[in-house]
């Protein structure tokens, strides 16, 4: 087979699904109650954009993953780089990530809203530490597995140890915390729209759990294809963003 | 001066000069401590007992290692200036030298490419480069041709011989290969087994200066010091082997 045709291939298969479940849809094989046509669905996409009322809940959602990835980072990588470098520190925070990364880290979701009320703080705190742990270990592998071999050659050349830093630890730093960038974008808006399901009251998770109670189908299915494109997009600008900064690799 | 990693030491004892602008070569079986002996030279590593008199600062002297350890996110250029900015040379005047430097080691155009799209003979000048840029007054190598396949590991070590024979570099080899010892150094040194390795011989090469390292092996000399180097060596492997083959 052609590999060049794959999408081709893929793109008709998708449209025969979606084809053979629209048809099904109309001779009264589904039940709409539980799985509505895909027109239906896009009716009641069209239906969120026409009337606006989902832009309030897009940027909720976005604020909260994006706020909860960003501090994440930046304390994982805090976290992960003191850790590497103080043993004493490592021996305190070890232990605790390693339980966090154990338990599924969204069961902490109730307790944040008690913390922190129904707002955004509570969306972010969880996509924080959904995020904050990946980024931690690793940052933490990352610097203990730094090749010696360019160490000691950056020593050689006559470097010092802020050189060291510059050159050997933070682009191999900026590189692990890259390569799991997708990871953590997903983990992201896992917790903010985890969070929004527990309580909320705006947020794509929130109209999730609104389209639950209300037994509204075609909106469930809206929302999880809008989620999906969501961070599908994201995923391309991480992948591309990774491609251009690590060209070298 | 005696290398130890903490126990039994591992060379004990070793002497070894290298005059200005001399080309030696230490050989001997595997576990001599050669590779040691290098790191501390160039004070990646501490003797136990003994000196090291190099006359020389730190920054006067170069090392390469058998793998490049190349910096992977950074341009060949940028690779090879990294020392000279270290010591202070401004980035556009140093990337204006490690671009002299890549065209003599006939990199001319690769400045751009990063490690990962070099091949290993490439990479292999780049490391050259990168040392070399620094001006050593003595340069440390640890079996850094091993990697490399016949036919470019004949080239490069060409254009190594002719570079620091033109720069008058002092050499220090480290190697398994006796072929190239020889047709390299004006001093071949002989390892004993280790642990407590010793030098126990060192052999002048009377092939003359100036000299291509693949046509020195042709050399009516090079064939009679070939044999009384491999004679040693051999001896000194087989002392070592005996005491298992007994076993």
């Amino acid at each position: 087979m052609n590999h060049r045709y794959t999408w081709l291939r893929q793109i008709a298969a998708l449209a025969f699904v979606l084809l053979v479940w629209e048809a099904a849809g109309r001779f009264h094989l589904l039940n709409p109650l539980f799985v509505p046509s895909p027109s239906q669905i896009g009716a009641a996409l069209a239906e969120l954009f026409d009337s606006g009322r989902i832009w309030p809940h897009l940027e909720a959602t976005f604020t909260a993953a994006l706020g909860g990835l960003g501090i994440g980072i930046v304390v994982g990588i805090l976290l992960g780089v003191l850790a590497a470098l103080i043993p004493f520190i490592a021996e305190l925070i070890e232990p605790v990530m390693t339980v966090l990364n154990a338990i599924p880290r969204v069961i902490l979701a109730p307790l944040f809203v008690i913390w922190l009320g129904i707002g955004l703080a509570s969306k972010v705190a969880l996509a924080f530490i959904l995020v904050a742990v990946l980024i931690f270990f690793t940052v933490f592998g990352g610097i203990r597995q730094v090749d010696r071999r360019l160490v000691e050659r950056i020593i050689t050349l006559g470097g010092t140890r802020w050189s060291l830093v510059r050159h050997v630890y933070l682009p191999s730093v900026a590189a692990w915390v890259l390569s799991n960038m997708k990871v953590a974008v997903g983990f992201a808006f896992t917790g903010a729209c985890v969070g929004e399901f527990v309580a909320a009251t705006r947020g794509l998770g929130y109209l999730l759990s609104f389209a639950q109670s209300t037994y509204n189908s075609a909106l469930m299915f809206a929302l999880i294809f809008l989620i999906l494109v969501v961070v599908l997009a994201i995923f391309w600008i991480a992948g591309r963003l990774e491609k251009h900064l690590l060209r070298w690799n | 001066m005696t290398i130890s990693y903490g126990g039994e030491p591992v060379l004990e004892r070793a002497s070894i000069a290298v005059g200005r602008g001399q080309f030696v070569s230490l050989v001997g079986p595997s576990g001599s401590g050669k590779s040691s002996l290098l790191r501390a030279v160039i004070g990646l590593q501490k003797p136990l007992a003994g000196t090291v008199e190099t006359g020389l600062d730190p920054s006067e002297i170069g090392i390469l290692f058998q793998d490049d350890a190349l910096l992977p996110w950074k341009t060949a250029r940028d690779n090879v200036a990294l020392g000279l900015t270290f010591h202070g040379m401004a980035r556009r005047e140093a990337l204006a030298q490690a671009d002299s430097w890549l065209e003599r080691l006939g990199l001319t155009g690769f400045g751009d490419r990063f490690p990962r799209h070099l091949s290993g003979g490439q990479r292999k000048r780049v490391a050259l480069a990168q040392v070399l840029a620094m001006t050593p007054k003595l340069l440390l190598m640890d079996e850094p041709f091993a990697s490399l396949d016949a036919i470019v590991r004949a080239r490069v070590v060409q254009d190594v011989a002719a570079l620091v024979e033109r720069e008058r570099i002092s050499v220090l080899l480290v190697t398994h290969d006796l072929e190239e010892a020889i047709s390299l150094s004006d001093y071949v040194y002989l390892l004993s087994q280790g642990p407590r390795a010793r030098i126990i011989h060192d052999y002048p090469v009377p092939i003359p200066r100036p000299r291509d390292p693949v046509r020195a092996r042709m050399h009516p000399d090079f064939a009679a010091l070939y044999d009384k180097l491999w004679t040693d060596l051999s001896r000194e492997v087989d002392r070592e082997q005996r005491p298992e083959a007994a076993a």
